[in-house]
Formats: C-alpha cells, structure tokens, sequence
C-alpha cells in the first residue's frame, strides 16, 4: 500500500515542528500554516507562534523584500494575541498601485509595497471573515479586487484580466482559492468561477496543486465534480510534491477543509 | 570558468560562497543613476568583482525543427564556443514562465533534452533542468503539461522547482534595485555550471526577454511572488542586472527554432527562425540574439548596461562563429512601445 498524500505530508515535517515548501528545507510559514489546517496539528501552530514576525506578520524577509504570508497563517493559529497581532497586521497591509491605477482596488500583495494579486488577496479576504469581520472596508476592497481581476467569462488567473489588450485565460489553482474567498458574497463571481473549474480543471490535472484545489473548491461549493475530481486525487502519484500541493490534497480529502468554511 | 573567474583564480561555488559572507561595499546608485547617458557616475557594481569584459565567443548555428540530430547541432554549438563542462555540475535554466497549449511561450522541452545528452557527451558530472515558473504556482503542472517532465524522465535526468528547492539569501554584487539580497536556491548556487537557455522572445516590459531576463526564473516565487511582483516594483532592467550579477550563468543557448514576436512574452505570435544561438558569455549572446531579431542591441538598456560588467556587448570584440548574424537576421515585430528597437 503506497503513502497517502496524508502520509506523505506528514512526513514532511521538520523536528522543529514546522514544514518546509519540500521535504528536507528549513521550516517556512507558508508551508507550516497550510499543513497546521490540514492536519490540524499543533506543533506546527507552536512554531508559527514562534517566528511571528514584530510587526505581526509571517513570512521571509530577503533584503529589501517582506515577503507577507501572514493571512494564512492567521488561518492556521488558534485564537489569542498571536492571531490578533497577525489580523492587525493584514488589515493594515494593502497592495499598491502605481500612476494610473489611483482609486482602483488594492487588496492584497505578495510582499509589501507591491501590487496587490489574487491569491493573497483571497487568503486576506479568509483571515478577515473568519476573524476580523468587522474589518468591511478592506473586506469591500478586497472583494473589489477580485471582481476586477476576475478572467473574462470567469474565474482567476494570478491576478491579470488583461495585458496589453489580449485577455489572459484563468487557472484552476487560483480560480480556486479564490471561490473560496468569495463563497456566499458574490452569486455571479460564484457561478462563473465554478462553471471555470468545471471545464478547465481536467485539463490541469496533471499538477498536484491544481488538482487539489479543483477537489477543495468542488466540495466546498457541494459540486458534483467533487468526487470524480477526489478520486483522481487519491490516484494521485506525484513524484516529488511540494508542501502546499500535499497540504491542499490533505483539506481537499479530510477534516481541514472546515477551517476555510468561513461565514 | 569565464574570464573573470580564470582572472581571478577561484570557480564559481567558490565566488558565491564567499559573495555570501562577505560585506561587498557596492557604491550606491539608483535606478535612474545608471541610465544610458551617465556613463561616468560611479559603477553601480563591486569592481574588485567584475573586471572589464573581455572577448566572447558566440556561435549561431541552423536548426530547422525540434526534431532529428538535435542533439549533434547541440553538441557542435558548445563545442564551437569552447565550452569546458568535464566533470562539472551543470544546470540547465530553460525558461517556463507559463504554459499554454500551442504558444511558443516555453523553451522547447527537446531542445533541453538534447542539451542534456550532449552536456552528458562532453563529460558533465550531472546535468539537472530547473526552473521557478514565474505565473503559475503549480510548477508540476507547467512541466507535465509542456512535455519536459516526460523528456527529462526518457533522459534520466531530474528536475528541482526552483521556486520550492532549499535557498538562502546572497548578498547581491550590484545595486541596481536596492534588494540588497536575494534568495538564490541551493541548486544554483551549488552548480559549477549554469546555462541560461531563453526563448528568443520579445517582451512587452524590457524590448527583448533572453539569456539575461530569464534569469528571473531562478528566484523562488514562495519569497518573490506569481508573478514575481517585487523584482518589478524594484525595476525590471535593474533586477535583471542584480540577479545576472549573482546567478553568473556560464553559457546560454537561445532556443531559436522558433521564437515569438509581437506582445511577448506571454501573449505574442509565433516566429519560426530556424536557429540556435550559443554563447560563452550571456551579454555577447543577447546582442547577438537581439541582432537576429533585427533589434538594435545599442538601443537596449538594460544589455548596454551589462556590458559594463557583466560580459561583452560590443560587437566588434564578439567572435561570432557558425553564421553570420547579419546574414540570418529574422526581423521580430516589436513588442507593443518598442519600435524603437528596431534597427535601422
């Protein structure tokens, strides 16, 4: 009987209790936060408790560059002051526009100071319903930005609708994390993101990520194309899957997906 | 080794290891300070690192498909540009930034694997493929999908995403886009030899996308972003420098069989050419490259710029072996905002 992608996953832990974006690197928030919501583990929620950031957030700081993975791992921490700090950081935390792009929405980035995208806008978005729902405004902008990235005929790309007048196709990894964000706020972004994964997601099944997320977002929405889509994902063999691929596959085949059942 | 790292006596594991810890006092520029037409400011570049570029080597030969004696035309490429691999680590940098289904956006996945044969034919300790696909997250899909997870299995040869693979920071030689660091896998940092091989590509930010910008792939997303948002708020021509001055690739090969013209290098068309390019040296390479598109190499930054420091980009100091560029230039439709580009 081969390792289940559970297996596989929990395998990849560190002796420090964290996980690294593969099996046998250092320990990284990202790849922790994910693997504490789907293993509902906490060693590695203690050390994401241990390398919050002082300013609140998660993630590497390389020179110049803060990298910001704080929303999921606000996702992953149980209440107290250590997700408090991480939810005032992601509510002071915006993307940013340059010359031209005044009064668009900014959402979130993937490091500070830069443009906002759709996954990490999506993460914000989950962090704030879930924790800080309160928090309308950057709630409402978040929303904007989806609204304004989403392909044209449906679901999400990274984060570009257009370029330069051609229209880009979306994905089926971020189509959907961000069905996850918007589930109950929007029926038409709903509707036409799932209607996206329905047609697009065989075709990206050849990537682990992709196809755990197509499983994820189905189950979430109660979509038919849950079980076939579960199936191939107990199928699945990759070869050398990263974190986040295995972490994915584990909330789309277990308990962890309630975590991002958020109101 | 390339002629600054002959000069100064120490391979490139070596160079990166000690850039890693030292305190390398590069003089301060910004972004607009190193803009063609300020050519005395103060290099923006460790010069007790980067010496004057010397003579480079580039060989342009004809490949017409993806099929039949790639490997050979490979093999004869290297060979004409000297390339020393014996019992070297070697990793192959193709560009993947994305996948699309009938676009000529990717390296070609058997251009890769016939370099991986011939660098295994000039004595190579190992040869590994890797990239950190700069849109998509799922870098397994981009590699299934393309075809080079099933070339590099039928060749034996593995794969590390570079956006995942084990990293840490190096203290850039340059100071183009004050990162200050950047977080350079393992894999490159280990290998004794890196190839850049681009797509001959336009592109709708920087003119040209070769040997240079696709360096940008050897960045792990999981720090940089999908895209890889930070190094473009830092400048895009800058970045390409800061990365280009840390990675130091060794060779490039162009993939030139067929290119893409128009709004690359995502969204544009199809440009059949017919060619490989080799080089010794990744500026020399780029102007050659960018000759063949019928670009005027003098007119691209970012390339003017790397030539300071980085390889050679006068003409007249590239030996050019195989074809005559000027005899197989393809002229390229220009990225939308870069007529400019193009020779007269």
């Amino acid at each position: 009987m081969p390792p289940t992608l559970e297996d596989r996953l929990r395998s990849a832990r560190n002796a420090d209790g964290g996980f690294g974006p593969v099996a046998g690197v250092p320990s990284e928030p990202d790849a922790t936060a994910l693997a504490a919501i789907a293993l509902d583990d906490g060693d590695a929620r203690a050390w994401l408790a241990a390398n919050q950031r002082a300013d609140g957030g998660f993630g590497p700081v390389v020179g110049a560059v803060v990298r910001d993975d704080t929303a999921v791992a606000a996702m992953a921490l149980p209440d107290g002051d250590a997700r408090e700090r991480a939810l005032d950081r992601i509510v002071a935390t915006a993307g940013a526009n340059g010359p031209g792009g005044e009064g668009d929405p900014l959402g979130w980035p993937w490091s500070d100071g830069t443009h906002g995208w759709v996954e990490p806008t999506a993460w914000a978005i989950l962090a704030l319903r879930a924790h800080r729902p309160d928090a309308s405004d950057r709630l409402d902008d978040g929303l904007a930005l989806l609204r304004d990235r989403e392909s044209v005929g449906g679901g999400w790309n990274f984060g570009d609708r257009t370029m330069l007048g051609v229209d880009l196709h979306p994905y089926v990894q971020t189509t959907g994390i961000a069905l996850f964000a918007v589930h109950g706020l929007d029926p038409g972004l709903m509707a036409r993101g799932l209607d996206t994964l329905r047609r697009r997601w065989a075709s990206e099944a050849s990537g682990l990520l992709s196809l755990a997320l197509a499983a994820a977002a189905f189950r979430r929405y109660g979509d038919p194309a849950a079980t076939e889509t579960a199936r191939r994902l107990r199928g699945a063999e990759p070869v050398e899957p990263d974190t986040v691929a295995l972490a994915w596959a584990t909330i789309a085949l277990g308990s962890g997906l309630h975590v991002l059942e958020v109101p | 080794m390339n002629e600054h790292e002959h000069r100064s006596g120490i391979d490139r594991r070596t160079f990166l290891a000690r850039a890693a810890g030292a305190t390398v006092a590069v003089v301060g520029a910004t972004a607009v300070g190193w803009r063609l037409g300020h050519p005395h400011r103060p290099p923006p570049f460790d010069t007790r690192i980067f010496g004057p570029p010397g003579e480079a080597t580039v060989a342009v030969l004809k490949a017409s498909s993806y099929e039949g004696a790639l490997e050979d035309v490979v093999l004869e490429g290297l060979r004409q540009i000297g390339a020393d691999v014996h019992g070297a680590r070697v990793l192959l940098k193709p560009n993947m930034v994305e996948f699309d289904p009938g676009s000529a956006i990717n390296t070609d996945p058997r251009l890769v694997a016939a370099t991986v044969a011939a660098m295994r034919r000039l004595g190579a300790a190992s040869v590994t493929v890797g990239e950190g696909p700069g849109h998509r997250r799922d870098t397994g899909y981009v590699v299934t999908a393309s075809g080079l997870a099933a070339h590099l299995r039928d060749a034996g040869a593995s794969f590390v995403d570079l956006n995942t693979a084990a990293a840490s920071p190096l203290r850039t030689n340059s100071s183009y886009t004050g990162l200050g660091e950047l977080w350079l896998p393992q894999a490159i940092a280990e290998a004794d030899v890196v190839v850049s091989m681009p797509k001959m590509k336009t592109h709708h930010w920087v003119g040209v996308t070769l040997s240079l910008k696709n360096l940008f792939g050897t960045l792990p997303g999981r720090v940089y972003g999908w895209p890889k948002n930070a190094l473009h708020w830092a400048s895009i021509e800058g970045s390409i420098l800061d990365i280009a001055g840390v990675v130091r690739p060794r060779y490039a090969i162009v993939d030139a069989i067929v290119g893409m013209e128009g709004n690359g290098p995502i969204d544009g068309t199809s440009k059949p050419v017919g060619l490989l390019v080799f080089g010794d040296d990744p500026v020399a390479t780029d102007v050659t490259s960018a000759t063949i598109m019928g670009m005027d190499p003098g007119r691209i930054a970012y390339l003017q710029e790397a030539g300071r420091f980085l390889g050679q980009a006068d003409p007249s100091r590239i030996r050019q072996a195989g074809e005559d560029p000027a005899a197989v230039i393809t002229p390229f439709a220009p990225a939308p905002g870069f007529a400019n580009l193009v020779a007269s």
